[in-house]
């Protein structure tokens, strides 16, 4: 019994499943769908190391010969570089709106007593109802007003906005677990809210602020419509919409093609690597609190 | 805390600036959207108010009614699949056999690419040039007279519905395993000394346990098909012939393309009308607690 008490690890924490038949039909269910997940991204890797005569007589099989000037010419030959570099200002930008922007609310909203905190929470959090399909329209109109297409600052804050609900619903429910222990000490040693709010709870909630930079990088990188919508000159495209200008362009180079994918997918793939625990720690707190 | 005078000024310079940038974005423009569904566009700078009209034109619209039989289609096909497939393997990942840790990385990676690659990826497998579907129909015996799948309007919904599914069940496996893992170690030890193991398990204790995560699942997946706009858009743009043009594509096509304003937003609406109750209604419709 000890030892069982001195696991950390949640329910399952352990394989038991006895029976030989029971785990060779597991592992045959895992595998289908890790090749099903796996295939097609290894074929265009296969794809985008071809030349196109080798794809023409070889769809399917390895490359006779490794080509990698495929890539090297979907680097400098295309604008894929400017528009990672867009995506990624327009991603950083959005990021740190919302951060700034949603932390102070969420401690206000955590902490504080106050007539009308109940409508105001909810009324943050009811936007997480609102589809931004529903708003593009006026979006385009309004940023038309203040003719600001092609403006990344502006789509960046587009996007934080649209987090807000959730970063809310979030970072709220992480400040309210902070104990009240530490602000009771903090104000009787003098310390003013501002000082409370610097020194205390934004360290605390360190977890909870990934957590949201973490949800806002998955919305806004791949991000595809209201950018479509907003940016129209070439220099200042995000990464999706250039994506498909590139398809456009090298139509029937498919090598090429895939070569361009390949190096556009990178940069997410490398980012959900690195990041892949507190990925699903972010998106089970977005889906599952409360 | 309570608030005191002097910490009034504060406190609103801590909520003011989210509040404003909210009120603008989100909450202004919907309201715009309501109200510019009840105008009519004259010419390219006047509008006539015209009440209702816009929503009865809509609804009485052939695409738009194909559209919204799209969009449930879609929205159907994609959560049941979605979450048969997420429950099962969420549940064998769950029971952790060796490598399981390998598995839920895998099973994810599809999420985090481009929908724009994802297209490309799915257009290329179904193309009758280079893709893998047609030699595998072929070995089948059904390669006759193929076809892209996305070329034929009987079948093209079905072929985009596959792709998005191979995008996005990797949400629902990762939902569905941290749904069992929050399963307090206790309930279950308790069962497996009462004799419960495998199927008696699953049946028993897992399904009803993990039944809030379950319904949370499946609303959130299905308002999310209800918008899925980025994959269906770049591989299909809503054709051929309308038959992947889903609501939001449709809203999409009215507004940018045929710049019928009016009636673009009346779509707008309703999509937002639709999200709102899919949520109410599925939330009280699975409103049975947790059967412990």
């Amino acid at each position: 019994m000890l030892k069982m008490r001195k696991r950390k690890e949640k329910a399952g924490g352990h394989y038991t499943v006895k029976s030989r038949t029971a785990t060779i039909i597991i592992y045959t269910i895992l595998t289908i769908g890790a090749v099903i997940v796996l295939l097609p991204l290894l074929w265009l890797f296969v794809t985008s190391l071809k030349s196109q005569s080798d794809l023409a007589t070889n769809t399917w099989g390895l490359p006779k010969e490794w080509v990698f000037s495929n890539y090297i010419k979907a680097w400098t030959g295309s604008q894929i570089p400017k528009y990672m570099i867009n995506s990624i200002r327009a991603t950083v930008l959005s990021i740190i709106i919302t951060v700034v922007l949603v932390t102070p609310v969420s401690y206000v909203l955590a902490r504080f007593k106050f007539r009308g905190k109940g409508m105001l929470y909810f009324f943050f959090i009811a936007g997480m109802m609102i589809p931004i399909h529903s708003t593009v329209i006026p979006i385009y109109t309004m940023v038309g007003k203040l003719d600001a297409y092609n403006n990344l600052e502006v789509l960046s804050m587009i996007y934080g906005a649209f987090r807000i609900p959730i970063s809310i619903f979030i970072l709220e429910g992480f400040m309210s677990s902070i104990p009240k222990e530490m602000e009771e000490c903090a104000l009787i040693d003098g310390c003013k809210i501002t000082g409370i709010f610097f020194k205390i709870i934004l360290p605390l909630s360190k977890d909870g602020i990934i957590t949201i930079a973490i949800l806002t990088v998955l919305s806004s990188w791949n991000e595809l419509l209201v950018s479509m919508l907003l940016i129209s000159d070439p220099s200042k495209k995000t990464l999706p919409i250039g994506l498909m200008g590139f398809i456009t362009e090298y139509n029937s180079e498919y090598t090429q093609l895939a070569a361009g994918i390949m190096i556009a997918m990178i940069p997410t793939i490398i980012f959900y690597a690195a990041a892949q625990e507190k990925i699903e720690k972010g998106m089970i707190a977005g889906a599952i609190k409360g | 805390m309570k608030i005191t005078r002097k910490m009034r000024g504060l406190i609103l310079l801590f909520i003011l600036p989210a509040l404003i940038i909210y009120l603008v974005w989100v909450i202004y423009p919907i309201i715009q959207a309501v109200f510019m569904s009840t105008l009519k566009w004259e010419t390219l700078n006047t509008t006539k108010f015209v009440g209702l009209d816009n929503y009865k034109s809509v609804f009485s619209n052939q695409l738009f009614i194909k559209s919204l039989k799209n969009s449930i289609i879609f929205m159907v096909a994609t959560t049941v699949i979605q979450i048969i497939l997420g429950f099962i393997y969420g549940y064998l990942v769950y029971l952790q056999p060796k490598g399981y840790r390998i598995y839920k990385v895998l099973f994810f990676i599809p999420t985090v690419l481009p929908s724009v690659a994802v297209g490309f990826i799915w257009c290329y497998i179904y193309s009758p040039g280079m893709g893998v579907l047609k030699p595998i129909m072929e070995a089948m015996g059904l390669g006759q007279h193929y076809m892209s799948p996305l070329a034929s309007p009987a079948l093209a919904l079905m072929a985009v519905i596959v792709a998005q599914i191979w995008n996005q069940v990797g949400i629902q496996i990762i939902l569905f395993n941290s749904g069992f893992m929050n399963i307090s170690n206790e309930v279950i030890e308790g069962a497996r000394l009462d004799g419960a193991t495998g199927f008696r398990m699953l049946w028993s204790m897992i399904i009803p346990l993990s039944w809030d995560v379950v319904k949370m699942v499946i609303i959130l997946q299905t308002i999310g098909a209800l918008r899925a706009f980025d994959l269906i858009y770049v591989m299909t743009g809503g054709g051929p012939n309308h038959s992947t043009e889903v609501l939001p594509v449709h809203l999409f096509v009215n507004a940018f393309k045929e710049f019928n304003m009016g009636n673009a937003n009346v779509i707008a609406v309703v999509i937002l009308i639709l999200a709102m109750m899919i949520t109410v209604v599925m939330r009280k419709v699975m409103e049975r607690d947790s059967l412990y």
